[in-house]
């Protein structure tokens, strides 16, 4: 009797259980961890819109900022069986092998933000991310047509860019970028390159040292908000205003830039949108509605903000960061 | 004479000696390459201490006082692998105690929700509380030290997260400020805790039996039980001592940023901090140990650092020029070195006598 009992529980709870499971489709999410305002914003916004869309389910690993991490997620997912997967690499190598299993389970594979360098090796079916090339290049171009708009294009401007951390593809992408940019505007002189691996502390730390090794820094090209933050305070340490004395470049367009841009520390920052959430929904329910996607890779649509605004940058026009920071929802 | 050559063999054959020499050839190439490395001035604006030695000492400080704690874990023949998770565990903390009204994004302002004190004291309790919890495994779960402390290295920064929702918050609270940019007369505030610390440290292990006790837990726990010594009691001590000090780290690495970093902060604390007690020339194996040595070899450690920002070492060959630099300071402290450069000066001396 006791075990019959048992039978029909059993069998019971596992009904239960998969009823809904069914109906649900799994959405996996590897994320890289939280490094940076930024890095929350974007799981906020992924992982809100698909935990609000009724039927989807989430599946959700932050890695800490760890390859193995990611690659035991992705494994994870394959066994769990979901529909989807989203991916973003803390690298931009090493995911041949744990990509091409998840090809083998027929999932299908939607790459967000940082792409892997194995990308045209893979199979996938959409894939979304900043264009961190653009993004660069629009760092020096904003210095550059400002720099220009002031009247200093015929003196020598000494230039310091702080890159993000080594290997990964924002850093390789805004270092391109960057370094592309820095020709078209030969008056800008560089005079030093340093990873301050896209967190406050070290870029307040590099920035310390660099006020002290070179004799003159008129910009800086922080690749990301966060680091120059940091270098914000090594600058006023040093005894210089930042934003005026030296000019100060970020990128991401965090609240907390957009406070230090209104507050005059900080000259402009280039955006690198978060809101990855409205796209992955559209993505998902036209898959979903057996629509396919085009392989090219679709890059939001940023702008740059800066005190004053009207800085041409040729793809864009830079918009004035205290008309539009209430708006700002990271 | 002779008795100088006596000396200078004792000498060579310390480690803290080639520590020394390590950290001075390293500041020589420095010297050589730029001297005005060197310079130190009074920055007129802010009235405090301005150099790149400057700076390598202040921010050494949270290794240092890390170190301080470490090298007793170290000297009883343990380690803590979950400094680098505590000292995010207290910068989210004291970041929580502050911003608690932070649900959706607020712009941060120069106030603390809670009392200022309890985002002190709080973070520090907690670290010791954890350090506690690993002395406890160790000494009552007879559990490795590697073990134990393993779980809060891996646990920590989860906890750290979930204590900020995994946010980053940023603060302006200026009493906050003071702890990492602030100031005692010219010099910095992160030197003035580091000195303290140390100070500390130094009066609490060598002007009470306390320090014997570690050393001879280090050697032999069962024949130190046996002659008194309360070895379960030293080692949750010299655990929440760790904790604690980590606690302090925290604070000083939060306020240098104004905002918890719960993914960053104090990444790799304990490797670097490890490598501290070793450069000082503790030995891993337990026993005899010296803090002062640890200070040095965290102050080398932050020379490294500072040496690579500031001669613009290109960013994809930093870790390889790390590695190249420690791998020949443990090296000049191995013992065949030790040995080779002792008996030379021994020689030297009886040949002088002779």
């Amino acid at each position: 009797m006791r075990k019959l009992t048992a039978i029909v529980l059993t069998a019971a709870m596992c009904m239960g259980l998969a009823a809904p499971a069914m109906a649900d489709i799994k959405v996996a999410f590897s994320q890289i961890g939280q490094e940076s305002d930024w890095r929350t914003a974007n799981t906020d916004s992924i992982n809100g819109t698909i935990e609000a869309h009724e039927g989807w389910e989430l599946i959700y690993d932050d890695a800490q900022q760890k390859q193995e991490n990611q690659i035991k997620a992705l494994r994870n997912f394959i066994t769990q069986g979901v529909d989807y997967i989203l991916f973003t690499g803390v690298v931009s190598t090493g995911w041949e092998e744990v990509l091409a299993e998840v090809n083998e389970a027929e999932i299908p594979l939607i790459l967000v933000d940082r792409l892997p360098d194995c990308i045209d090796d893979i199979d996938y079916v959409a894939a979304f991310g900043g264009d961190f090339v653009e993004e660069g290049r629009r760092q020096v171009a904003w210095a550059g047509e400002y720099l220009k708009s002031v009247g200093r294009d015929n003196e020598d401007v000494n230039v310091v860019i702080m890159e993000g951390t080594t290997g990964a593809s924002a850093q390789t992408g805004r270092t391109e970028g960057n370094l592309a940019a820095m020709e078209e505007y030969p008056f800008l002189k560089l005079v030093g390159q340093q990873t301050g691996n896209f967190t406050r502390a070290e870029g307040q730390a590099v920035m310390e040292s660099w006020l002290k090794s070179i004799d003159k820094i008129d910009v800086l090209i922080a690749q990301n908000d966060d680091m120059a933050l940091g270098a914000i305070d090594a600058i006023k340490a040093a005894g210089l205003v930042p934003g005026k004395d030296i000019i100060i470049v970020g990128c991401d367009s965090v609240k907390a830039a957009f406070e230090a841009i209104v507050a005059g520390e900080m000259n402009a920052t280039i955006e690198c949108t978060p809101l990855y959430g409205p796209f992955v929904e559209s993505c998902i329910e036209s898959l979903e509605a057996g629509e396919e996607m085009s392989k090219e890779v679709i890059h939001p649509e940023e702008g740059v903000y800066d005190m004053e605004g009207g800085i041409d940058l040729g793809t864009v026009t830079s918009v004035a960061a205290a008309d539009v920071i209430d708006e700002r929802v990271y | 004479m002779k008795k100088k050559a006596f000396n200078l063999s004792a000498l060579t054959r310390s480690k803290i000696t080639w520590a020394v020499v390590a950290e001075l050839l390293i500041l020589l190439v420095c010297f050589v390459i730029r001297p005005d490395f060197f310079s130190i001035s009074i920055q007129p604006s802010t009235g405090v201490l301005y150099g790149s030695l400057i700076d390598i000492v202040n921010r050494s400080a949270e290794i240092s006082i890390i170190a301080m704690g470490m090298t007793l874990a170290i000297a009883l023949g343990g380690t803590d692998l979950s400094v680098g998770a505590l000292v995010a565990v207290s910068g989210a903390m004291a970041l929580k105690l502050m911003r608690w009204d932070v649900l959706e994004y607020v712009t941060p302002g120069d106030y603390t929700v809670k009392p200022f004190w309890m985002a002190i004291l709080f973070p520090l309790l907690t670290c010791t509380v954890m350090g506690l919890f690993n002395g406890f495994l160790i000494a009552k779960g007879g559990m490795q030290p590697f073990i134990a402390t393993l779980i809060l290295m891996v646990s920590g920064r989860g906890i750290a997260q979930i204590l900020t929702n995994g946010k980053q918050f940023t603060t302006m609270y200026s009493p906050f400020r003071v702890i990492g940019q602030g100031n005692l007369g010219p010099i910095p505030m992160p030197i003035v805790i580091m000195t303290v610390v140390c100070v500390l440290m130094a009066l609490f292990v060598r002007k009470t039996a306390f320090g014997t006790f570690v050393e001879s837990v280090g050697v032999n726990r069962s024949a130190s039980r046996l002659s008194g010594i309360s070895s379960d009691a030293v080692i949750m001590i010299v655990y929440s001592i760790t904790g604690f000090l980590s606690g302090i780290a925290g604070l000083i690495y939060s306020s240098r940023i104004m905002s918890n970093d719960s993914n960053n902060a104090g990444i790799n604390y304990e490797m670097d901090a490890i490598l501290a007690v070793v450069i000082g020339g503790t030995a891993m194996t337990g026993g005899k140990f010296s803090l002062l040595g640890t200070l040095i070899g965290s102050i080398i450690i932050r020379t490294i650092v500072t040496f690579v920002y500031y001669f613009g070492i290109v960013a994809e060959a930093t870790m390889a020029f790390k590695a190249l630099i420690i791998a020949v300071v443990i090296i000049l402290q191995s013992e065949p070195v030790r040995e080779y450069f002792a008996r030379r000066s021994e020689k030297r001396a009886s040949l002088k006598q002779g």
